[in-house]
């Protein structure tokens, strides 16, 4: 069977049950997705494996078709459909605010769709029916609008951050209560029911530069009122080994004053 | 079922979400199926069917072309993994982050299987075989988890895997002749 050392490899790889990548601390022989991946480049007899085993097991989750359940299905469906059928533009309008002004703002339907979409992953994270109770596209884009400013900042950094945290190669890294997420370059904390940080406090994210000892700060923020915080950081993942999220005072901090609620190493 | 299924994502590329409908209608019970063996629970496998469909809706150029069961199956099995992993509660996860892209390694020969046709090459294969592929694919877990968790050694499962595979391929060829 072992014509070629790394035949059984393909078979774990196109199975999906490779690690995506190997810690520093691990054996530097281990195999991982991207060694098979950088492999796969450059060997024809694995690239024929892989063109074998690979559909065979990208079919096996057919599987597990769940017998037909119309209740489920119609539950399911009206919870997808209340925000798929919508115009092609949504107008809205703010919210008030504490001691602001109201204004329309007028959202394109995808956008729509891409933030309800947000919820929706976010909702599946926390193992909340969240989307459930949003049955109304504009009241939940109110909420939005209201409560997470890095989604309502401006409809380019939206954009991004959407796709971003939709895309399929973006990498999530689970922590309590939400994930960091890397797509590319750029980094996102999404958390949940995440408390109000004490008066005269906010939180504030910290990041940590390949090869340096200490971490750096990043911005500072607080959740909507339900508990909601979605972030960009404004460095480069590709240079951040670490991103970590603590309380401040007012302000930020130079360095983390207090005992930091995660940190997570990017691999 | 498949060339229906790609053709109606060409009308939601457009927008149209009658297209849409009829394409949940048709997966619904693949996608649910899938997210609810692996997370062993009825209301997070709703949550995740909906996550699945609406980025159906959301990104759908995200689909190329190709089988778009086993497509989806993917995204369905990626966004399970990411509520597994949220379970586990731990930053660094040894779970594979995806399914490896099969872009360009489309079968075409295996466009038209059914689930019923995936379910008895399944059954077929010996125990020994079919364990290991069923806990990788719908468990989540590493091939080095799979040893630990079983005392079996790591060759072992290797091997199994791959015999376990060749078999389910050649299987599901058969199937698609007869
Ligand atoms: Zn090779």
């Amino acid at each position: 069977m072992n014509d070629h050392p790394m035949l059984d490899d393909i078979a774990l790889y196109a199975l999906g049950v490779l690690p995506a990548k190997r810690a520093a601390s691990d054996d530097p022989n281990a195999v991982c997705a991207e060694t098979v991946r950088a492999h796969l480049a450059t060997c024809a007899i694995c690239r024929k494996e892989y063109a074998d085993l690979g559909p065979a097991a990208n079919l096996i989750g057919l599987a597990a078709e769940a017998p037909a359940d119309d209740a489920a299905r119609d539950r399911i469906k009206a919870r997808i459909m209340a925000q798929v059928r919508r115009e092609s533009v949504v107008p809205l309008r703010r919210p008030e605010r504490r001691g602001g002004t109201t204004r329309s703002v007028v959202w394109p339907a995808y956008l729509v769709a891409a933030a309800c979409f947000v919820f929706a992953l976010i909702s599946t994270i926390s193992n909340l029916a969240l989307v459930g109770q949003l049955r109304d596209v504009k009241t939940q884009l109110a909420q939005t609008q209201a409560h997470s400013s890095s989604l309502a900042r401006n409809l380019a950094d939206e954009r991004t951050t959407l796709a971003d945290v939709m895309d399929a190669n973006a990498k999530h890294y689970a922590i309590t209560d939400g994930e960091v997420i890397t797509r590319g370059r750029r980094i996102y904390v999404a958390l949940h029911d995440l408390p109000e940080p004490p008066r005269g406090h906010v939180y504030q994210a910290w990041t940590l530069p390949k090869d340096a000892k200490a971490m750096k700060p990043s911005v500072t923020f607080v959740p909507d009122a339900r508990g909601l915080a979605v972030i960009a950081l404004p460095v480069d993942a590709h240079a951040t080994d670490a991103v970590a999220v603590s309380v401040e005072p007012d302000g930020g901090s130079k360095a983390p004053t207090t005992k930091p609620l995660f940190v997570v190493p990017l691999s | 079922m498949s060339e229906d299924a790609a053709r109606l994502m060409g009308r939601v590329r457009e927008r149209d979400s009658d297209a849409f409908e009829a394409l949940y209608d048709t997966h619904y019970r693949l996608v649910r199926g899938v997210a609810l063996r692996m997370l062993g629970d009825a209301a997070a496998a709703d949550d995740v069917t909906q996550t699945v469909f609406l980025k159906v809706w959301t990104a759908p150029e995200l689909f190329r072309t190709g089988n778009f069961a086993a497509w989806i199956v993917r995204v369905t099995r990626n966004r399970a993994l990411d509520v597994l992993r949220s379970r586990a509660q731990q930053g660094a996860c040894e779970l594979p982050e995806s399914l490896p892209e099969l872009d360009g390694i489309e079968d075409v020969a295996l466009a038209r299987i059914d689930a019923a046709q995936v379910r008895s090459a399944l059954a077929d294969l010996p125990a020994e075989q079919r364990e290991p592929i069923e806990l990788g694919f719908f468990g989540g877990i590493t091939h080095e988890e799979m040893a630990r968790r079983s005392g079996i050694p790591l060759g072992t499962i290797k091997t199994r895997i791959r015999s376990g595979l060749r078999r389910l391929r050649s299987a599901l060829d058969t199937a698609v002749r007869a």
